[in-house]
């Protein structure tokens, strides 16, 4: 078709009028190749202007518009529309920046009238290699899948299904509420925490849109945003979760006696068990490694007792296949092991806790009741604790996480309250009390003057040993003096990592972790619970350390980002100027597959049939090459077409040329490098 | 008047950082040289290394990429991408006896506009010492293999 | 009386060439006797006595097709190649030195005085202390008279061709209907372009008997190779043990099938060498040198610029190994001259 193009000069008030020589530019880009009309006008966004183009591009049959003006930033969406309104598809359009690039940043006319006339050529050059582009739909699934029954998770959940939506929720352990199920009493208000969380896991528990799949792991993640399929392993619990109540009968029988993880390692369990005293659901789990039936002993203690018979030791691990349509990745955190620091003598020097640990000592449902004793069985009358065990250090995490100063001054208030006698002692080299609530909080514990801060000059040069039957702590003050003071009792406050999974977890969803193990946002400030990963979405602490209340709002933002794209029966609108494949072309060389940061290239068959060799004139006696593979079998690249966000890099990575980028074609580019090298006139540059 | 040697540099300028920053130089109003000509691609790992080359044959005497910081681009690694191939044409273009100064990779973000006024006005003096290039060009005959316009 | 239908008439001629394209025709074996039968080879100095003036004397358009090997370099090959032009319906560029310039073309990154001096000077076998460079015309002396220092006798001029400052490919100096790829091309496809030229069954103009995609679509090895290739360090072949079933990229060897049109039959490949690229870039490509870089540069494992560097200088002559056959066809043609 012949190409009609249209040119509109802006004059944008005196902005651009005043910096060029319009007539001049005129003249000259009537002169270019299928140019049919310019026009100038004074300001072609406002109403008049836009109608102006939509009657020129209906009066005079133009097939392709280049408008001069100002950045395409500010107004393409805009002539854009204009376009489409004028019956003639949006892509047509090509704007030559003449502000932002020409008249405000040149200041002598002359210059600045060569240059605008360079802009203009490039993109009247450009626009005729234009191509109508359409905006595709695709159908999609409106479920969703939670990873992780934290608090950032079951917010996400629950948000999620107060709209009907069906949801997933995925927790690797047999029981929900993450870590926080496990603190007595939360910051600010010291509530406490099973009266906070309680209900709410009884509403996970209870919701119609939400099926719960606990002890169990995303082995698997195939597809993209709206058509998720998901391959779930759940684990074998050997225990009915439909009729068993959590009596407890059988740990009494059970003969095994082992460390209980849920109380990090404080007191035991036995091989069939319930997590902690309040783990919902409040089903007992067997621990297949330790059971002496399962591991061909003869033992059937459990199964006798069971008033329910719900215990069924042939149960086997089950795979599910679930259709979602976007993902949410809560999958927590862990702490900071202080073992690797060995001066803090953790694990040598009794009484020596992490935070975790604390918190289970404190807690009414861990292994001491909530009481605080020493391991001798005495109460402690002088405790420290330790700030940035494994933060703010380049040797192990360089971060701060944030959230560790406030929980020490929580154990400080909780031990006071337990124990009034006792002396706390706390030991930082900085305080980090953020927000609203942290430092009025800290004020309140240090007017109060019932706990000692002892600012040490390096956090590092903490060193920790028994002495005669009571942990000395050796520090250095603000002053460089050495000194040293003895404990009963020490808390390490220690930094929150990655979790110990989230290597595997970003490989199987195809999301990146940071330097610091963390799952990466795609944009730190403005998209921060959205991943590059069309569709998958983080929350909680699997971002970053934080505190419960940005953990419950991220899990809210994810759900509500996904209550606001993905909606049930609604179509996805895909991105148009995205990368295409060839299939005539590509030679399945795989150079591009692994340089998508979206993985939206997949090495297969296409579904089309691939044409066969040697289109040429040369088929069927052309035997060169074709050792003994048929043209149908091959494999090629394939782009996913919702995955690609059209950067291009692929595309200048093809070595055969195979893959176009949609709107910035090498056509296109090298036809516009080619304008903006021309010349106004002949005069001197 | 004496005539004085004005190169012309093509500009390879990322949608989100590097054009946002040309962008906002002009919003700012802080001149440059007007020797330099700006093509907007969506990531800088969309130049091809051809597009370069195309450039010098077209009588451009020094190109310019601009991609995102580290870390910033807006599609993860492309700028990463950007660099590899930065690198390995700088060596191949000494040999086709093209300074090492007239092909520039600089990281702006959106906000540098200082930057980018500094980086292209030494880009244009640098070039300018240089003197241009004439590229061997001998006209193709019909049917042989094709420019891309 | 019957009229007997004439035999097509074919032409073979070279030009900067080194006869490897000659000796593929050869290559063909028995068929080229089968193909002798059908057609009239009416020029082709290499196998048969001719001269120039055999050729000056055909009419116009009088030869079926020409097949010209090499790339051009003298205005002597410039000027043949333009008569053959003339008197030829159809002209197929034969072999990597006229489709794309060839190894030839390498000499593009070198001037003309570059090349002069290297060849008559500098080249440690020469001696030529008086530093004598061929010239366009030389008066022919009598023996005696060198010997005896008395240059008084001359026998007339002798002739050189004008040697360009550059090579070029043929279609940068006529107009070239096909082409056939390789260096030197296979006989199968040397047998297909004529038996397409004597059936009469012949694809758009401009276009070349090879494979549309490149060589990697038929490679016998892409299933050893990873989706996720990263090059940490670049070997060449006699620094490692390489496996001969595998992928040689994934080996750390640079192999240029990725950016080389196929349809060779992988004939490097099966003798365990990667290949080098004789059948020029694909399609939509205009410069395989630089698509190639392009490429290779993007499966690099290293994000940090120091190391970036040294692993890419680990690459003795990148240009002259991405190039090796396309650099008189690339967007540069050669080396780039500043001006004065």
């Amino acid at each position: 078709m012949e190409k009609r193009i249209g040119v509109f000069i802006c004059e944008c008030g005196p902005n651009i009028k005043d910096a060029v020589n319009i007539n001049e530019i005129e003249r000259f880009v009537q002169s270019l190749d299928n140019v049919v009309l310019t026009r100038t006008f004074n300001l072609f966004c406002s109403e008049e202007g836009k109608r102006l183009i939509k009657d020129d591009i209906q009066k005079y049959h133009l097939t392709n518009i280049v408008i001069a003006a100002c950045s395409p930033k500010e107004h393409e969406i805009t002539f854009r529309k204009v376009l489409t309104e004028a019956g003639i598809n949006p892509f047509f359009l090509q704007i030559a920046n003449i502000r932002e690039q020409c008249a405000w940043v040149v200041k002598d006319k002359k210059l600045a009238t060569q240059k605008a006339g360079a802009i203009i050529a490039a993109a009247v050059r450009r626009i005729a290699f234009h191509e109508p582009l359409e905006t595709k739909e695709i159908q999609c699934h409106s479920d969703v899948l939670v990873a992780g029954a934290g608090v950032a998770g079951i917010s996400a959940a629950l948000t999620l299904a107060q709209k009907n939506r069906k949801v997933y929720l995925i927790e690797k352990l047999p029981c929900i509420g993450g870590k926080v199920a496990r603190y007595e009493k939360v910051f600010p208000d010291l509530e406490c925490t099973s009266c906070m969380l309680d209900p709410l896991l009884d509403k996970v528990l209870h919701n119609e849109h939400i099926e719960l799949l606990t002890f169990s792991e995303v082995q698997e993640v195939l597809g993209y945003y709206g058509n998720f399929v998901v391959k779930v392993k759940k684990k074998a619990r050997f225990v009915d979760a439909g009729t068993c109540i959590g009596c407890g009968a059988c740990f009494e029988v059970c003969p095994i006696e082992v460390e209980n993880e849920y109380n990090e390692g404080l007191d035991s369990r036995k091989a069939i068990y319930i997590p902690y005293a309040g783990a919902l659901p409040h089903v007992a789990v067997i621990d297949k490694k330790h059971c002496l039936h399962i591991q061909g002993k003869d033992c059937n203690a459990c199964q006798n007792v069971c008033p329910f018979g719900s215990i069924n030791y042939e149960e086997t691990d089950q795979i599910q296949e679930l259709k979602v349509g976007a993902i949410v990745l809560a999958t927590g955190f862990d702490i900071f092991n202080p073992k690797s620091a060995s001066q803090y003598g953790y694990g040598k020097i009794e009484d020596v806790y992490t935070s975790l640990e604390f918190e289970r000592l404190l807690n009414s449902d861990g292994p001491s009741g909530g009481k605080l004793l020493l391991k001798n069985g005495r109460p402690p009358r002088r405790i420290a604790i330790v700030h940035c065990v494994g933060s703010r250090t380049k040797k192990y995490h360089e971060y701060c996480s944030g959230i560790c100063c406030i929980t020490s001054l929580k154990f400080a208030h909780l031990i006071k309250e337990q124990l009034p006698g006792t002396s706390v002692t706390e030991f930082y080299s900085d305080f980090c009390l953020p927000g609203k609530e942290s430092q009025g909080f800290f004020n309140t514990i240090a007017e109060k003057k019932e706990v000692t801060f002892v600012q040490v000059k390096k956090l590092d040069s903490i060193e920790m040993v028994q002495k005669k039957g009571r942990i000395s702590i050796q520090y250095k003050d603000i002053c460089w003096k050495k000194k040293q003071s003895a404990f009963d009792l020490v808390v390490l406050s220690v930094a929150l990592e990655a979790e110990r999974d989230a290597k595997e977890v970003a490989r199987i969803f195809g999301i990146s972790q940071g330097k610091e193990g963390f799952f990466i946002e795609e944009h730190k400030n403005l998209a921060p619970v959205s991943t590059t990963a069309g569709g998958i979405f983080i929350a909680g602490c699997a971002r970053g350390p934080k505190d419960i209340q940005s953990a419950v709002a991220e899990g809210q933002a994810a759900a509500g980002n996904i209550l606001s794209k993905l909606l049930p029966g609604e179509k996805l609108s895909l991105e148009p100027m995205i990368a295409v494949v060839d299939e005539d072309l590509c030679s399945g060389c795989k150079t591009c597959v692994s340089l998508c940061p979206y993985k939206a290239i997949t090495y297969k068959t296409p579904e089309s049939p691939l044409t066969p060799l040697c289109k040429r004139g040369v088929e069927g006696d052309f035997k060169g090459g074709q050792g003994g593979f048929s043209g149908e079998k091959v494999k090629i690249a394939v782009i996913n077409e919702v995955l690609c966000r059209g950067c291009g890099v692929c595309v200048a990575s093809c070595p055969a040329g195979a893959i176009k980028a949609r709107h910035f074609t090498d056509k296109q580019i090298c036809a516009e490098i080619k304008g903006l090298l021309e010349v106004i006139s002949e005069e001197p540059f | 008047m004496k005539n004085r040697f004005e190169p012309k540099i093509i500009a390879f300028l990322c949608n989100w950082c590097s054009y946002e920053c040309a962008d906002s130089t002009g919003k700012a109003q802080k001149e440059y040289p007007s020797n330099l000509r700006i093509v907007r691609v969506m990531c800088s790992g969309r130049v091809d290394p051809q597009f370069i080359l195309e450039a010098f044959k077209e009588g451009a005497s020094g190109v310019l990429i601009l991609g995102c910081k580290p870390g910033e681009c807006h599609y993860k690694e492309g700028n990463f991408n950007t660099l590899k191939k930065y690198i390995l044409l700088k060596k191949v273009l000494q040999q086709f006896g093209i300074e090492q100064e007239r092909v520039m990779l600089e990281w702006v973000s959106a906000s540098e506009e200082d930057k980018f006024v500094r980086i292209v006005s030494e880009m244009v003096e640098r070039v300018k010492k240089l003197g241009s290039i004439i590229p061997p060009n001998p006209p193709l005959a019909k049917g042989g293999r094709g420019d891309f316009v | 009386m019957v009229e007997k239908m004439e035999k097509p008439k074919i032409a073979l001629y070279w030009c900067s060439s080194c006869g490897g394209c000659e000796e593929s025709v050869l290559d063909l074996a028995g068929d080229i006797l089968e193909i002798a039968e059908k057609i009239d080879i009416v020029f082709w100095p290499v196998a048969m006595d001719f001269k120039y003036k055999d050729i000056e004397m055909m009419g116009d358009g009088e030869i079926t097709a020409s097949l010209i090997n090499g790339a051009i370099r003298t205005d002597d090959q410039e000027h043949m190649a333009r008569l053959i032009r003339k008197k030829s319906r159809m002209v197929i560029a034969h072999g990597s030195c006229a489709h794309l310039g060839g190894a030839i073309g390498l000499a593009n990154f070198y001037s003309k005085r570059d090349i002069f001096d290297r060849i008559y000077k500098k080249i440690p076998s020469v001696k030529n202390p008086r530093g004598i460079l061929p010239k366009m015309k030389t008066e022919r002396l009598l023996r005696n008279d060198i010997r005896q220092n008395t240059i008084d006798k001359s026998e007339g001029e002798l002739g050189l061709p004008h040697f360009h400052e550059r090579v070029k490919a043929l279609s940068q100096v006529i107009d070239v209907d096909y082409y056939i790829p390789g260096c030197p091309p296979t006989p199968e496809l040397i047998k297909n372009a004529i038996l397409a030229i004597l059936q009469k069954e012949l694809p758009p103009k401009g276009s070349i008997f090879g494979e549309k995609r490149a060589l990697c679509y038929t490679c016998s090895r892409i299933e050893t190779k990873p989706d996720s290739v990263k090059i940490k360090k670049f070997r060449r072949v006699y620094e490692i043990k390489w496996d001969p079933t595998r992928c040689f990229l994934s080996q750390g060897i640079i192999c240029l099938g990725i950016a080389t049109r196929g349809g060779c039959g992988e004939r490097c490949i099966k003798a365990n060498m990667p290949c080098r690229g004789c059948f020029g870039p694909t399609d939509n490509v205009k410069d395989q040198g630089a698509k190639f870089l392009s490429a290779l540069a993007s499966i690099i494992d290293s994000n940090d610029e120091r190391e970036l560097k040294r692993i890419v200088d680990s690459i003795p002559d990148p240009a002259g190994l991405f190039y090796r056959y396309s650099l008189a066809s690339s967007i540069l043609k050669g080396k780039i001259e500043n001006k004065p």
